[in-house]
């Protein structure tokens, strides 16, 4: 049995979960964004999460990392405005498909997430130096 | 004289188990297809907490089975087919810590009543 594994279980769901933010911070600079290095406006960004067993399951504990990163391929927003430099012939602008309202109820999905494993790791925490103070009984 | 800890030596493993296996739940709370478990305590501690039975209007007598340790969840899925419920979650997570916690103090008054009798 480990003991620690909890821990790693926890912290994976931390990292999971910060690089989630990262990512919506991401899409939320860059939600007027209409140029990108690989051409056209800037395509908002998502993470897919996978559960991955720690210590092949036995323990119980499974944790979760981030498999990957992928656009949205929702058609960008195209914009009136005909002074804008990226405007098409007519006076059309493909602006990102970010729509920052979404975004924010994203990022506090993400930090309730957060907090509720740093819940889980002080729980964890508190279990074990208990289980410490056997020692002095 | 040592069933009491054998008995406290199942409850902590077993609170132990749950915690982790709810820790991993409030892990995976944004994995799609990801199903809760739970760890339910009657089938572990069934076999070993079954008290002994002297007159059949004793308690505990009844047989627990112990069919399996790990069940998934039945609970309403949203719609990335995820079945953790985060506050429930919490809340069995502070329930069990409480029954772990209570599980090693009562451990370590066990062990500080031996050491009571051997200094007398």
């Amino acid at each position: 049995m480990d003991s620690f594994g909890v821990f790693r279980v926890s912290a994976s769901a931390l990292a999971a979960q910060r690089q989630r933010m990262n990512v919506i911070a991401s899409n939320m600079a860059n939600a007027h964004s209409t140029k990108t290095a690989e051409g056209g406006p800037y395509r908002r960004k998502d993470v897919v999460f996978s559960a991955e067993p720690e210590n092949s399951g036995v323990d119980g504990l499974e944790g979760v990392k981030v498999s990957d990163v992928v656009a949205d391929t929702t058609p960008p927003k195209m914009i009136y405005d005909p002074g804008h430099p990226d405007a098409d012939k007519n006076g059309f602008v493909a602006m990102p498909n970010v729509n920052v309202i979404e975004e924010m109820v994203n990022m506090m999905m993400a930090s309730r997430a957060y907090e509720a494993s740093i819940s889980a790791f002080d729980m964890s925490k508190a279990n074990l130096m208990k289980t410490l103070d056997i020692l002095k009984a | 004289m040592s069933d009491g800890f054998t008995i406290l030596d199942r409850l902590i493993s077993a609170a132990g188990f749950r915690h982790r296996v709810i820790s991993s739940n409030i892990a995976n709370v944004d994995t799609p297809g990801y199903k809760a478990r739970d760890v339910k305590f009657d089938q572990i501690l069934g076999s070993e907490m079954r008290l002994s039975v002297t007159s059949p209007r004793h308690l505990g007598g009844n047989e627990l089975g112990s069919k399996s340790e790990l069940t998934a969840e039945e609970a309403q899925s949203w719609v990335d087919q995820n079945t953790v419920e985060l506050d429930m979650e919490v809340s069995k997570m502070t329930e069990n810590s409480m029954l772990y916690q209570a599980g090693v103090s009562m451990l370590a008054t066990k062990f500080s009543m031996f050491k009571a009798a051997l200094k007398e």
